[in-house]
């Protein structure tokens, strides 16, 4: 069926992913678009009145519904049926060949069709092995997709995929947006009416764009072109050559779009700002803040012009020490090193200056009770490791995948069964695999007769967070120099994490004498910031009763639901000073935690000591509960990848 | 209207007039979006969804189609339709009152956008699609009683059909595409967790309620509930006017809406509002013009003043204030009744 879609022309604004888009369609090559931002800012209008625009041009979507047969194609059922014949039935992957495959809310596809949708992205070839069928076709398509980033991430292989990168935003100008609103109502009260309306500037559009697709095959380019496309992929420090490959590309569509010839360096620049964004990579010890390279690359373009062949000396091929350069150059951000440089050999250490933490060590009264606001909210990077066969966050909107029998979540694929319980079969699947034998077995009257050996089961797969206790240490210590403002805002961050991944989440505050269960197991988690932030601190530490406390909380939760991946989270610095059994605190606090480490509960320290001596208590909590253990400062993501998103 | 069970007529509801509006104004402007209430536990929420079966109009429908097409609108058509049509076959018209379906929380995503017919494929050998909720939510309501406790993965198929009205399938075996433009209404509880940013956003309209605090309005609360509870259908007859006045307004409105006007002015008010306010994306302005024509309609008016933007402003912002994911979103509402008090008084 087709739908009157807006006309692509009339969409006010939104330059960036026009010019984006018909490039994409002038030159194939470039290899697709993600347009990543916020809601409402007519990403898939565009996408589909371009569609609408280009009459040879087809545009496939790729709903989220797709189970893998109907993406790579499956034997065609009906005429294995009725005539014994095995034919390939075709399936997205044929469609979309030579066309645009377009997947709306890309970040929330489910894993298993993201995976074959690469491997046939990355070969161009749709090579099917299944059901009996043999076949292979070719498949390359413009992939473009849309998301907002609030739902979840893409991992950086499938980021890779799409050629060029655009964020969009709503229009900040009072008229221009009342003339979106005038063009939206009037187009809703007559779809049709609206859409001849703009017929004379549609297939203007429609002419520019084959005469530019005509045009391309004379664009030239020449070396000191490709050069600067090269370096300025360099400085990107971007994996492989699709970089630079994707600019050129790009900057041969915008020369053929414009009516020219020759391409220049103002085209290699434009180019490179739609194709580096999401593929630049954190240079190590950079600094989060740091806007992404626009600066320092311009510079480096000027030079490359004057001086053609000449790399400059800061590229050379150790990415470290690149680093290390290019971190002196920007005045911008004002590094505490000296708080920074410490521990933790493989992790990369973000310096993250926190004006009020450091050395005004003689804290303030212990007992009285004081409310710290949450401080900076930043973006984590992956924190929950993963030790068993659970796969580690894979980017969207999922941090474990739990293969359950409880017949809910996604259906994608299916398997064979293998244990003799039949449960949730792939009606499909098993029909074909019926299919083609229909003509040789009795049927008894039915138009199909099915074996055992035909049966296939579904293969689900279920988004289901983790179930995270946060233990949150609210004593006396914690509420001195700030310090509790900076944790919040790291359990603030973390519940950020929480909340995109699905998970359910939990809080227990130990303070004075006892611990309290502020929240139970929910899956609110704006619930649990709530009663984050009206936290109270002070008074001692009775760490060993939040320990116990939590070990009963998630025991309790386990009966409820076996299911659940339950993983404690515990911040504090360690320094136990109350046990209401009257021995040494710390001892009991560590036998509490040992009780972790023997059920085999994933747990994660955060360890809040910044005082001038570590006494590095909390690490020995680690050690005993067999946890993972982190320092605030290294929570913040260091990936351009999840800082991209967090720049909208 | 089956007696068989019997609403609690949508008139005799007391207060909570945020609500009634709300849901009204969407069926007088079906393209409103939609609306979400949030509001504790007892506080007539599907009481109200319920009740507004009987104050739905008649829409014509092509006769034996799942998806209940508009024999005029050839735009949104399901394919056997549009295939009729085109070939100059006639299609039969019948009337029928608009619905309100059930999306249960429990529903799978095979049952909600459809699946392949396995009856049919084992007796006949044939492919053959087996329509779903969302075909039978096409042109109807369709309801989501704790929509904050739907499975995630039903959440994300229903984003996509929301977003262009139109169901695609494929799956199992099946590639099948039908139109799916419904008005998504949705109740929850706050209090059992939070709606993901995005299908809040989809959601055009948003009122909170909560339990009256007026004493003698609650003891009516429950002196209707017993009284209707004890005899339905007489309680119901006692109301048989005062829901025939409603559905004859609202049918009044539909006709009116066509008529309604609004100047530059309100236009750029709307922008104004929206960029003031910083929220996310052009949807909120569009939605506050057309909720704000749709109350004027519903006033018996042809022309959109402030104070319709006023209220539609209320209905319309609160879910879109920017924020992050768990930043307060506190709705300054006086902001906005500054802005429109500015742009009056600057006439």
């Amino acid at each position: 069926m087709k739908n009157i879609v807006f006309p692509f022309p009339a969409v006010l604004g939104q330059e960036k992913i026009k010019k984006a888009l018909m490039w994409n369609v002038v030159n194939p090559r470039i290899g697709g678009l993600l347009i990543s931002g916020e809601k409402g800012t007519a990403k898939s209008t565009l996408v589909r009145g371009l569609a609408a625009m280009i009459d040879d041009l087809e545009v496939v979507e790729l709903p989220l519904n797709t189970t893998e047969d109907r993406l790579v194609g499956a034997i065609d059922l009906e005429s294995a049926i009725k005539h014994g014949i095995k034919r390939f039935e075709v399936g997205i992957l044929k469609k979309a060949h030579g066309n645009m495959l377009y997947v709306d809310e890309v970040n929330l596809l489910s894993d298993h069709i993201v995976n074959s949708l690469l491997e046939v992205a990355a070969s161009g070839v749709n090579v099917v092995e299944r059901e009996g069928i043999s076949c292979r076709h070719p498949s390359r398509f413009v992939l473009v997709g849309s998301m907002n980033p609030e739902e979840g991430k893409l991992r950086a292989q499938f980021l890779d995929r799409f050629g060029l990168y655009v964020e969009v935003k709503g229009e900040e100008d009072t008229r221009e947006r009342a003339e979106i609103i005038r063009r939206r109502l009037e187009f809703e009260r007559d779809p049709k009416a609206y859409v001849n309306k703009w017929a004379k500037e549609t297939i203007a559009e429609n002419k520019r764009i084959k005469c530019a697709r005509e045009a391309l095959k004379n664009v030239v380019v020449t070396d000191n072109a490709m050069q600067l496309a090269a370096s300025i992929a360099k400085e990107g420090n971007c994996a492989g050559h699709r970089a630079e490959l994707v600019i050129v590309e790009t900057a041969k569509a915008i020369v053929a779009l414009d009516g020219r010839i020759a391409l220049n360096a103002k085209d290699i620049r434009e180019a490179a700002e739609y194709a580096l964004p999401h593929r630049i990579r954190d240079i190590p010890d950079e600094p989060l803040s740091q806007p992404p390279e626009q600066e320092p690359l311009e510079e480096e373009q000027q030079e490359e012009q004057q001086q053609t062949n000449d790399n400059s000396p800061t590229e050379t091929e150790d990415n470290s020490d690149d680093g290390q350069q290019l971190q002196d150059n920007p005045p911008s951000e004002p590094e505490s090193q000296a708080e920074g440089e410490q521990q933790k050999d493989s992790e990369d250490i973000l310096p993250q200056d926190k004006p009020e933490a450091p050395d005004q060590s003689n804290a303030d009264g212990n007992d009285d009770e004081q409310i710290d606001e949450p401080g900076q909210i930043f973006m984590v990077k992956p924190w929950i490791m993963d030790d068993q066969e659970r796969i580690l966050r894979k980017g969207s909107g999922k941090r474990s995948l739990v293969k359950t029998s409880s017949m809910q979540g996604r259906y994608v694929k299916y398997k064979f069964p293998r244990e003799s319980s039949i449960q949730d079969i792939a009606f499909d699947a098993t029909l074909r695999a019926a299919a083609p034998f229909q003509r040789s077995r009795d049927k008894n009257g039915m138009a199909v007769a099915l074996q055992t050996g035909d049966i296939r089961l579904k293969v689900r797969e279920k988004r289901t967070g983790n179930t995270i206790l946060f233990v949150v240490d609210a004593s006396g210590s914690m509420g001195a120099n700030k310090r509790m403002k900076a944790v919040k805002g790291a359990i603030l961050s973390l519940l950020t994490d929480a909340y995109q991944k699905r998970d359910k989440v939990g809080l227990i505050a130990f303070r004075k004498k006892s611990a309290e269960l502020l929240l139970g197991i929910t899956r609110s988690v704006e619930l649990a910031q709530k009663r984050l932030q009206d936290m109270p601190t002070g008074g001692r530490t009775p760490l060993a009763e939040g320990l116990n406390m939590a070990y009963d909380v998630l025991k309790a939760a386990k009966v409820k639901d076996p299911d659940i991946i339950p993983v404690v989270v515990l911040v504090s610095d360690g320094r136990a000073n109350f046990a209401c059994s009257g021995l040494n605190a710390f001892d009991e606090a560590v036998k509490a935690a040992g009780k972790f480490a023997a059920e085999g509960i994933k747990s994660i320290v955060i360890n809040t000591d910044c005082d001038f001596i570590r006494l590095d208590l909390a690490d020995k909590i680690a050690d005993a509960m067999h946890a993972d253990h982190f320092r605030i400062e290294d929570l913040e993501a260091e990936s351009i990848v999840t800082a991209l998103s967090m720049s909208v | 209207m089956e007696h068989a069970n019997k609403n609690y007529p949508f008139t005799a509801i007391v207060g909570q007039e945020k609500m009634k509006t709300a849901l009204i104004l969407n069926i007088i402007n079906p393209l409103l979006g939609g609306v979400l209430i949030r509001g504790e536990k007892g506080t007539a929420k599907s009481t109200a969804v319920r009740a507004l079966a009987e104050l739905l109009p008649e829409w014509e429908q092509v006769e034996g189609c799942v998806f209940g097409c508009d024999p005029a609108d050839t735009g949104l058509m399901c394919s056997s339709c549009a295939e009729k049509k085109n070939k100059g076959t006639k299609l039969d018209v019948i009337l029928s009152k608009m619905k309100v379906i059930d999306l249960p929380v429990s529903a799978t995503e095979d049952r909600v956008v459809g699946t392949l017919d396995i009856e049919h494929a084992i007796k006949k050998g044939e492919k053959k699609f087996e329509p779903g909720i969302l075909a039978q939510a096409n042109r109807n309501i369709l309801y989501v009683d704790e929509v904050n406790l739907l499975d995630d993965h039903v959440v994300d198929v229903l984003l996509d059909s929301a977003a262009m009205g139109v169901n695609n399938i494929e799956r199992e075996g099946v590639s099948f595409s039908h139109p799916a433009r419904f008005i998504l209404v949705g109740t929850m509880n706050p209090e059992e967790g939070d709606l993901r940013p995005q299908l809040l956003d989809r959601f055009g309209l948003v009122v909170d309620v909560a339990g009256e605090k007026d004493v003698a309005k609650r003891v009516e609360v429950i002196r209707r509930r017993l009284e209707f509870e004890n005899d339905p259908a007489a309680f119901s007859q006692n109301y048989e006017e005062l829901q025939k006045e409603l559905c004859d307004k609202i049918s009044g409105a539909e006709q009116m809406l066509r008529q309604v006007r609004y100047n530059d002015k309100i236009l750029e008010l709307a922008a104004k509002i929206s960029i003031e306010m910083g929220v996310d994306g052009h949807r909120a302005d569009i939605g506050m013009i057309k909720t704000a024509m749709t109350i004027a309609a519903y006033n018996s008016r042809e022309d959109v003043r402030e104070s319709d933007m006023l209220e539609a402003a209320e209905l319309v912002l609160p879910h879109r204030m920017r924020r992050r994911p768990f930043e307060e979103g506190i709705m300054d509402f006086t902001k906005v009744e500054e802005i429109i008090g500015d742009a009056g008084s600057g006439r």
